[in-house]
């Protein structure tokens, strides 16, 4: 019985593996720009801290959408694209103005919303593929964006939006506050919630969700809804950074969405993991570019080292338990029959 | 309605739902184009069909295991701007060429599979990282569109050989022919297997991970050649990854009928399904459907795919593996 | 034939998933030309052993030896090349490839191109199907197309194929309707020097074909001794630990007939269910009782709305219902304790508190929002209900035994107050303490006033548990089977069809006669 008191020790709320993993995604930022410090002593001024933090919030808002559709056992490709169109339309709809904000504001949003609940409706009636379905979806509305827009980039985005990714409390740039905000309401909705555990629980089992009847169609649906919305949001908050909006200035954040939630440490197959790790791994991620801009490695590198990240983080997972185990030494809990890796190597 | 010679019985094959698709758009086109049907016309068609079919080719072979990839557009990004740079270069450089992206697309290829058949990777997720990766070095080999392919493999290889049979048309015709033997091979009926029930395979005998890690290493090696075929097609290199084109490739797997949860279906649907899109670009194009919205017809032509790949499946009376009737304890109920 | 020395000897055979100890330290034997029955309920470690012995699963610990040589198979083929075999109860035949590729599975016949002749390898299977007794067969017809019956027939040969030294047959007859086929090619085996571990849990089949046999329980090998003058009770109180009549909670009858029926199933028909009607009472534990593939699991499924129904209604507690997801269903009152706990019936990421939790998630919730306290003592109430200790509630799932799981499915199922629990061979996998405790539960609910429909593949389970016994053959209650008449013999005549002669059998028969088939 004393493996049951040790496995119940690792498993209770205080100690979840996956804050572990978000911990050490924290520390390895922190020592990944320790280390930049010291070949490049003029890096790592409080400026460029706050810098990096404060270009975290597009990767942190729009992965949280991420998380919650990886958490499903999808995925949403569109998120690039509908970031774009957030961009694209405020700063349309507000043309250089704060006059039109009020409406503007919503109007983007909601549109953003409901091209994730297109998604959702694909993916849960018509039982399309996630990756299909959210790829093809967002090609379809680049092109009408495309052609709405009929292909000229630059805008003009509203000034309240700029000062607000620009302005400072009591010193400390606001958009910091918000990730601070956004950590605890999004961590709150994800796993405090009861639509959040029936989450975690479709993922982990879509066919023992469905004997007990979740409802598993509209969670779908909404979850792939929320992810438009936060794709939507970032692209305000990017748009405002920016101070203008182009039709690809989403695209280069879709891939590190992914890559976020899974340095954190969630389960691509859906099921397991806390935003928290998602968090970091934005975190991580943010001053990881930074640093590769500093060194001005070229967009290639920029991209070998994206790709590798993501492919580092899936072996470490697999892995997770493993780590874990030596700690207790125990028996890993997450075995499959055979004792070899667990989840997708069944055979 | 047996069908022995493959061992296995079905009334009627999925990829002749293809097969009719295609005839039908092609009959469309032609009103459109009637220089279609010409020697030329199908010089071109074949050509503009070629690099989608054989990546869709490759693709193939890892949706029968039942698992996914994503890096074709990569691999096809690195060979395209290797060919475009180094054919040039080397003297007999378009054969060089070849075999050097026959390998590249192999390796690539194999590392996928030891990711996910190994490593025990999803394969989802796994080959986006190898996508992005590949994308990477294409861009460090060439930093924008641009480079030379060699003379030789843009003009021999888009024209005709023979003075009838296009060079294209001859490549998939070897394709076709090869995949006919693949599929009674060990390794191909292995596949097969592997992709209807995994877990039987393995109790059969089977190696269920090394027949994984090789179909991604063929797979890998085809999408090597269509970008070898891309610089034949367009003469130059370019190292960006078009979204569309991946979901060109999985649109083209799905509508010949091979469908995503692997265990059934085949090349040459696949390779028809290229022609099925293709055609129907073309015909947008005759018809004068104005550019800016092919992003959305490449963004519902997929979800129409995806539904009629289902949908002919159920047509074709085919079973699914019934997983459940022979499984389970002593009394195994249904 | 040197038949003193074992042809397979294994010692201290162990392994462990996470908590279970499926093998522990088994040691056993097996002689040339020799059939040795291997018994056990399920959960026993029976099918453990078999992984092991066909190089599936690597064991922790323990050493084989076979033929004299070390064993120690990391796949199918080290196993075969090593002259074992084996016949696996879930069927490793491939559904959509032919009867004669799979027969040559792995590796089948290739020519000078490394190609696969469809049309030699049909012939050879043709040929292979002759010998060996198997008619209506053709050798091109695809796995999937065929009855289960002939499946298992064509993996049975699979595995003799090779002249193996040892083979393996596990629970060979589940599926057969015709016996003598596989005991005449047994006998055909053993004249011939091989050693046969026949895998079953059917004592009539052990006696006729096992001069000796061997028993786990729990992981450990409880017995090895010869057949003869081993009585059905002798074995049976080995292989549960006790005798039966401590097993199972007596049965004082709670029927209520002066309410209405809890459930009224009434001329239902959805696929492989053809027009079934019958009614569970409250009070009552009914039990369903069928080979395998008769359309129990349809039924069950079209019960909680998984899959729709055709025609027919049900009626709870007097009042028609529609059901069209499992989610009305649990509205209505029904729910359902499914027949694959790993897939269907856990959620394997989450703690076993979540999973106890999960459909009432809401009554612990204010404005969405779970409390912890809430939370933990709806989760505690519904584990003191299966009396599943609570140090098993905050680790995840799967670190728990199958009995554990399935306490706490049970009690995740009671939270939700139904009328009536649709049970599916719910005490499949888990072990005999375990059992007893889930009997328990399910006959206090029914004597608090709800109602159950049993479906298990344990005869005595069924004897002693159910009030009455409803017989499904081919979609349809073919029978009705009430208290009186209640024994094993009876049960699974009926399940296979001849009812004339059950009927008779009931009329001669003494009242239950407990383990005696």
């Amino acid at each position: 019985m004393n493996d049951i008191l040790t496995r119940s020790l690792v498993s209770s709320r205080t100690f979840k593996p996956e804050t572990l993993t978000a911990l050490l995604v924290l520390l390895g930022a922190v020592l990944m720009m320790l280390a930049m410090k010291v070949l490049n002593p003029g890096f790592g001024s409080v400026q460029q801290i706050a810098a990096i933090l404060t270009t975290s919030i597009f990767l942190v808002v729009a992965a949280y959408g991420q998380g919650l559709v990886i958490l499903l056992g999808g995925i949403d490709l569109s998120i690039g694209v509908v970031m774009s169109i957030a961009g694209m339309m405020i700063a349309g709809l507000t043309n250089g103005s704060n006059e039109a904000l009020t409406w503007a504001l919503p109007v983007t949003l909601i549109s953003c919303t409901a091209i994730g609940l297109l998604n959702g409706l694909g993916i849960a009636f018509l039982k399309i593929p996630p990756f299909i379905m959210t790829l093809a979806n967002g090609t379809a509305f680049f092109g009408v964006a495309l052609g709405v827009t009929a292909g000229s980039s630059q805008r003009t985005v509203a000034p309240a939006l700029q000062v607000l990714m620009s302005a400072q409390i009591g010193g400390i740039p606001v958009p910091i506050g918000l990730i601070g905000c956004f950590l605890v309401a999004g961590s709150l909705l994800q796993s405090r919630t009861t639509e959040g555990r029936k989450l975690y629980a479709i993922g982990s089992s879509l066919a023992a969700a469905r004997v007990v009847g979740l409802p598993i169609e509209a969670l779908t649906i909404a979850a792939y809804g929320v992810s438009g919305l936060c794709a939507g949001i970032a692209g305000l908050l990017l748009a405002g950074y920016s101070s203008s909006a182009t039709l690809d200035m989403g695209d280069p954040f879709l891939m590190p969405t992914i890559a976020a939630v899974v340095i954190g440490g969630a389960c691509v197959t859906g099921g397991r993991g806390l935003y928290f790790g998602t968090f970091a791994g934005a975190i991580f991620l943010s001053a990881l570019s930074t640093i590769i801009t500093v060194l001005s490695l070229s967009q290639g590198w920029r991209n070998i080292i994206q790709g590798g990240i993501i492919i580092i983080a899936l072996i470490l997972q697999t892995k997770q338990w493993y780590l874990l185990s030596i700690v207790n030494r125990q028996l890993p809990g997450k075995q499959s029959l055979d004792g070899v890796l667990p989840q997708n190597s069944e055979v | 309605m047996s069908q022995s010679t493959r061992g296995q019985r079905r009334p009627i094959p999925s990829s002749a739902f293809a097969a009719l698709l295609y005839g039908i758009m092609f009959a469309i086109y032609l009103l459109y184009s009637p220089s279609a049907i010409s020697l030329a016309g199908i010089t071109d068609l074949l050509n503009n069909t070629i690099v989608l079919a054989i990546a869709a080719a490759g693709l193939t072979l890892v949706i029968l295991t039942a698992e996914l990839d994503l890096s074709s557009v990569g691999v096809i990004a690195v060979t395209n701007v290797i060919v475009a740079t180094v054919s040039t270069k080397v003297p007999g450089g378009a054969f060089i060429t070849l075999i050097l992206v026959c390998l590249i697309g192999l390796l690539v290829g194999l590392i996928n599979g030891w990711l996910v058949a190994f490593l025990g990777l999803q394969s989802l997720a796994a080959t986006l990282g190898t996508m992005i990766a590949c994308q990477g070095v294409a861009l460090l080999i060439l930093e924008a569109p641009g480079g030379e392919v060699a003379a030789f493999i843009m003009n021999r290889l888009t024209d005709t050989v023979f003075g009838f049979m296009p060079v294209a048309g001859l490549i998939l015709l070897l394709a076709v022919a090869g995949w006919l033997l693949f599929r009674r091979s060990r390794l191909g009926i292995a596949i097969y297997a592997v992709g209807t029930d995994a877990l039987a395979a393995r109790l059969s005998g089977l190696n269920v991970k090394a027949t994984k890690w090789l179909a991604f290493g063929l797979a890998g090696m085809a999408y090597g050649l269509a970008g070898y075929m891309l610089g034949a097609q367009t003469g130059t290199g370019d190292p960006r990854i078009s979204n569309s084109f991946l979901l060109y490739v999985f649109a083209a797997v799905a509508i010949g009928g091979t469908p995503l949860g692997g265990g059934r279906g085949g090349v040459i649907g696949s390779v028809v399904g290229a022609g099925i899109l293709t055609v129907m670009q073309k015909l947008l194009f005759a018809v004068g459907v104005a550019e800016f919205y092919t992003n959305i017809f490449n963004g519902v032509i997929m979800i129409v795919a995806i539904l009629f790949g289902n949908l002919s499946a159920i047509l074709s009376l085919r079973q699914k593996a019934t997983m459940s009737q022979h499984r389970g304890g002593q009394l195994v109920p249904n | 034939m040197d038949s003193s020395a074992p042809i397979l000897q294994a010692t201290n055979l162990h392994k462990r998933y996470g908590a279970t100890t499926a093998l522990d330290e088994v040691s056993f034997s097996l002689y040339p030309g020799e059939v040795c029955g291997l018994l056990g309920e399920n959960g026993a470690g029976k099918s453990t052993l078999v992984k092991v012995l066909s190089g599936i699963v690597i064991p922790d610990a323990g050493e084989i030896i076979l033929d004299r040589l070390p064993y120690h198979p990391r796949n199918i083929l080290d196993a075969k090349a090593a002259g074992l075999s084996t016949a696996f109860q879930e069927l490793s035949l491939i559904p959509t490839l032919s009867v004669a590729v799979n027969l040559f599975l792995p590796k089948p016949k290739v020519n000078a191109l490394r190609l696969v002749s469809m049309r030699s390898l049909e012939e050879e299977a043709s040929a292979i199907l002759n010998q060996y007794g198997i008619t209506g067969v053709s050798p091109s017809a695809l796995i999937g197309d065929l009855p289960l019956a002939a499946r298992q027939r064509i993996e049975i040969v699979r595995a003799m194929l090779q002249n193996p030294r040892v083979l393996l047959l596990d629970e060979p007859t589940a599926a057969l309707s015709e016996r003598e086929w596989l005991f005449g090619l047994v006998d055909g085996l053993i004249a011939r020097g091989t050693s046969i571990l026949y895998v079953t849990h059917r004592l009539d089949e052990v006696r006729r074909l096992c001069k000796r046999c061997i028993m786990l329980r729990n992981g450990k090998k409880v017995l090895e001794a010869s057949t003869a003058g081993m009585t059905d009770d002798d074995v049976f109180s080995k292989m549960a630990g006790r005798s039966v009549v401590e097993s199972y909670p007596v049965r004082e009858s709670s029927i209520n007939d002066s309410a209405p029926p809890v459930l009224e199933v009434r001329h239902i028909s959805a696929a492989r269910v053809n027009e079934i009607s019958f009614a569970v009472r409250r009070g009552e534990v009914l039990g369903v009782v069928a080979l395998e593939g008769q359309g129990q699991s349809a039924l069950f499924k079209a019960l909680v709305g998984l899959t729709p129904l055709k025609q027919g209604h049900l009626v709870v507690d007097g009042k028609r219902v529609v059901i069209r997801s499992p989610r009305a269903a649990r509205v209505a009152g029904l729910v359902l304790v499914p027949e694959e706990r790993k897939s269907e019936g856990i959620f394997n990421d989450l703690s076993t508190a979540a999973n106890i939790s999960i459909p009432i998630i809401n009554q612990a919730a204010s404005f969405d929002f779970i409390r912890g306290k809430r939370e933990r003592r709806l989760v505690e109430r519904g584990a003191a209900l299966v009396d599943l200790h609570s140090r098993y509630l905050p680790p995840n799932i799967d670190a728990l035994s199958g009995g554990n799981q399935q306490k706490a499915i049970l009690a995740r199922s009671l939270l939700t107050e139904p009328k009536c629990l649709l049970l599916f061979d719910p005490t499949r996998g888990v072990d005999v303490g375990t059992k007893y405790n889930i009997y328990r539960v399910i006959r206090t609910f029914v004597r608090e006033g709800g109602a159950a429909l049993f479906y298990s593949t344990e005869l005595d389970e069924l004897v002693h548990l159910c009030d009455r016994c409803i017989v499904i053959y081919r979609g349809t209650v073919v029978a009705e089977v009430s208290e009186k008449e209640l024994s094993p013999h009876v049960l699974l005549s009926l399940a296979a069809g001849h009812a004339s002669e059950a009927t008779q059998s009931m009329i001669t028969a003494n009242s239950r006669n407990g383990t005696s088939r």
